[in-house]
């Protein structure tokens, strides 16, 4: 009842959008945006949520009088996170609403279906998947990912064996890029450091079993056993292993290893497994004041949603490139300031209202994002921080935060 | 790898075996006497899951209760689709039978997305450790699951060997009009099949369910296995379907080792290719004559 009440709340609020814009897209000048968020479908725990951090974005920009003279507009739609659907929609928001930027896509299946459109039309991309495909893929550099790559969880999970002293690590994903894309970066990272990996087993999706796979696995005898993984294959493999007596430790991506596994499984199958996931940069001014709007929208803390920190900073990062690239520009102009406001050397600034006043002032800014320290590398990835969170009497307690390089 | 290490895969080769089965046997019954490849048997399978899952949320029954629960749902919903859709069907060409089974299945599924959402359900059970034999690790739930679905198989095979249900079939899949004119009533008897299969179906879903995950997908996704084994079998060969599913099954576990677990499926498949090669009409089938 609640997810349909949703889609009805959505789909008003989207016809809504679009009205004032029939009435006024004549008047003054302004900057388009369109939210491409899953608001039903996989995604839909977090859509919602990334598309109210847009919102709540670009009335900010919006109050502290509009980003290089222009106000921002928003369009939103639903990607339904399935690529054919975000076709569709982002087609719309090019087309009809001629948005200048897309913003939000979730799944990386979405992402790299409506890349080849934004990239078409000159469009801004940004997003929050974890494909290393994505950065290849851009070769206009007009995309942007405000989320850990696969490669980074790997690297993540390379830190922490370290760190809790692991000597034995052996590696199973599930066929898919972002699977392997986490086991892989994991053992790119820790051969570097001149460790071994045990055993390492690609499994194939929808068995029914994955005792096989387990036993080849626990054949190597490994001290821990890292995954690329998702929740139904993950409960499978899981439960089964501890029908089976074994006592290896795990490590888990967050989206696998959550409250859904512990109700699932019951506590004292999860026991001590080590779930790694990104964490928002919550020390920053920035996230103080995010994390307050927020819970003042929606009634939730900010924390319950790390995507929405990065939808967040996904409009303030880019209202910010506006005001440095100056009245007038054209979305490549504003497009190459990206890394100028967001990465070190510079004034660190915490709100656009504070980067407006610098850049005014000539002053070169920094923008220390609500969810990360937003600074984009080459290929405009971020490398958020990842938080160590290990499974105690079926609570995720958070353990440790480690950052890494790359 | 050590003997022990074969046997662990075999018995997991065994036991999937016996969960493709049940599917694999729905779908060949129904091909047998209705003549067409029943696609729906899939989302009957997840129908069935959800049923049981429904009935042990609503009613707190233990799983037992609940699967039975649930397979008297989808026989009702078998019985009701055979009603409403196939049997209009009848007497049209095989492709119009199987698109509207496909039909129905993307039916079912999305009906029980829309009500229960994407996310995965589990059953209540509790989690048992293995009995360890030197080794060779017997798993007390699947234990459970492989004698339930052997009780089911045979419970099927008496029904169609050993009564007057079974004889009639026998003889509508044979040939119809001989069946018809020798004053066997075919529509009480194609009820009583489809509602054999239903429950057929929905055992089978519980027991996929008990050993994975619940979710929209999960019997869409088994429909393949079930449906290369009942091709391997012999079509329409109800012993053919048991057969071919558990060498499958047992294959693909025992390629493990030899071509790791990304490509056993292909192995499964490269079996299938052989076998019909030299038997065409799969292990237990007979060469049919064209009509």
């Amino acid at each position: 009842m609640q997810r349909r009440n949703f889609v009805k709340l959505g789909g008003a609020a989207a016809a809504l959008q679009c009205l004032p814009s029939i009435g006024f897209s004549q008047q003054g000048d302004v900057f388009r945006i369109g939210s491409l968020t899953p608001i039903t479908g996989a995604g839909s725990p977090y859509g919602p949520g990334m598309q109210q951090a847009i919102r709540l974005a670009v009335d900010e920009v919006n109050a502290a009088g509009g980003a290089g003279g222009r106000k921002l507009e928003l369009f939103t739609e639903d990607d339904q996170t399935k690529p054919d659907a975000a076709v569709l929609a982002a087609k719309k928001l090019i087309e009809v609403n001629k948005v200048q930027a897309v913003l939000g896509t979730w799944a990386s299946g979405v992402t790299l279906a409506v890349m080849p459109l934004t990239d078409a039309a000159g469009l801004i991309q940004m997003n929050v998947s974890g494909a290393p495909a994505i950065s290849t893929l851009d070769t206009k550099d007009l995309v942007w990912r405000f989320q850990a790559t696969n490669d980074r969880f790997g690297a993540a999970f390379a830190e922490i064996c370290t760190k809790r002293g692991f000597k034995r690590p052996a590696t199973m994903a599930f066929n898919n890029a972002s699977g392997l894309g986490n086991v892989e970066g994991f053992t790119k990272v820790w051969e570097k450091r001149g460790g071994k990996v045990a055993a390492h087993v690609t499994y194939e999706p929808n068995r029914p079993s994955y005792r096989s796979e387990l036993q080849k696995i626990l054949a190597a005898k490994p001290d821990v056993i890292v995954m690329g993984s998702y929740l139904p294959d993950t409960t499978i493999i899981l439960r089964e292993w501890f029908q089976s007596g074994a006592d290896t430790k795990w490590i888990i991506p967050g989206w696998a290893a959550n409250p859904d596994l512990v109700k699932a499984l019951g506590a004292e199958v999860c026991e001590g497994i080590i779930s790694v996931d990104t964490v928002s940069n919550e020390k920053s001014a920035s996230y103080a004041q995010f994390d307050a709007a927020f819970t003042k929208a929606t009634g939730k803390a900010a924390s319950t949603n790390i995507y929405a920190a990065m939808a967040y900073d996904m409009v303030i990062s880019l209202a910010l490139a506006m005001e440095a690239a100056g009245p007038k520009a054209t979305v490549e102009q504003i497009n190459a300031k990206m890394r100028d406001v967001s990465n070190a050397p510079g004034t660190a600034v915490f709100t656009f209202a504070e980067g407006k006043a610098q850049l005014a002032k000539k002053a070169k800014v920094n923008y220390e994002g609500a969810s990360s320290k937003l600074d984009f590398d080459k290929a405009g990835d971020v490398t958020p921080d990842f938080g160590v969170f290990i499974i105690e009497k079926g609570q995720l307690v958070r353990r440790d935060v480690v950052s890494i390089t790359m | 790898m050590t003997w022990i290490d074969f046997v662990n895969l075999l018995i997991n080769g065994l036991i999937e075996g016996l969960v493709v089965a049940l599917p694999a046997l729905a779908m060949t019954l129904v091909m047998g006497v209705n003549r067409f490849p029943n696609a729906a048997t899939g989302d009957m399978l997840t129908t069935g899951a959800y049923a049981a899952v429904a009935v042990q949320l609503l009613g707190g029954w233990p799983l037992w209760a609940a699967a039975l629960g649930s397979m008297v749902v989808t026989a009702l919903v078998s019985a009701g689709s055979y009603t409403l859709i196939f049997r209009k069907l009848a007497g049209r060409p095989m492709v119009s039978s199987m698109l509207a089974a496909i039909g129905l299945g993307f039916l079912l599924r999305s009906l029980i997305s829309f009500f229960a959402g994407h996310d995965q359900r589990t059953f209540d059970l509790p989690l048992v450790r293995a009995w360890n034999f030197g080794g060779i690790r017997i798993l007390p739930t699947d234990l459970a699951i492989a004698a339930v679905a052997a009780a089911c198989l045979v419970v099927v095979f008496v029904l169609i060997y050993r009564t007057s249900f079974g004889r009639q079939l026998r003889a509508v899949a044979d040939s119809a009009d001989l069946a018809r004119a020798s004053g066997i009533r075919a529509n009480g008897l194609m009820l009583s099949l489809w509602l054999l299969v239903g429950a057929l179906s929905s055992l089978g879903g519980v027991l996929l369910g008990m050993k994975a995950v619940v979710s929209p997908e999960m019997g869409w996704e088994s429909l393949i296995p079930a449906f290369a084994a009942m091709v391997l079998g012999g079509i329409g060969s109800p012993v053919g379907a048991v057969l071919g599913a558990l060498l499958l099954c047992v294959v693909q576990e025992l390629a493990v080792p030899l071509m790791g677990p990304s490509y056993k499926l292909v192995l499964s498949f490269v079996v299938l290719a052989l076998v019909l090669l030299v038997r065409p009409a799969g292990i237990m089938g007979r060469v049919q004559l064209v009509r």
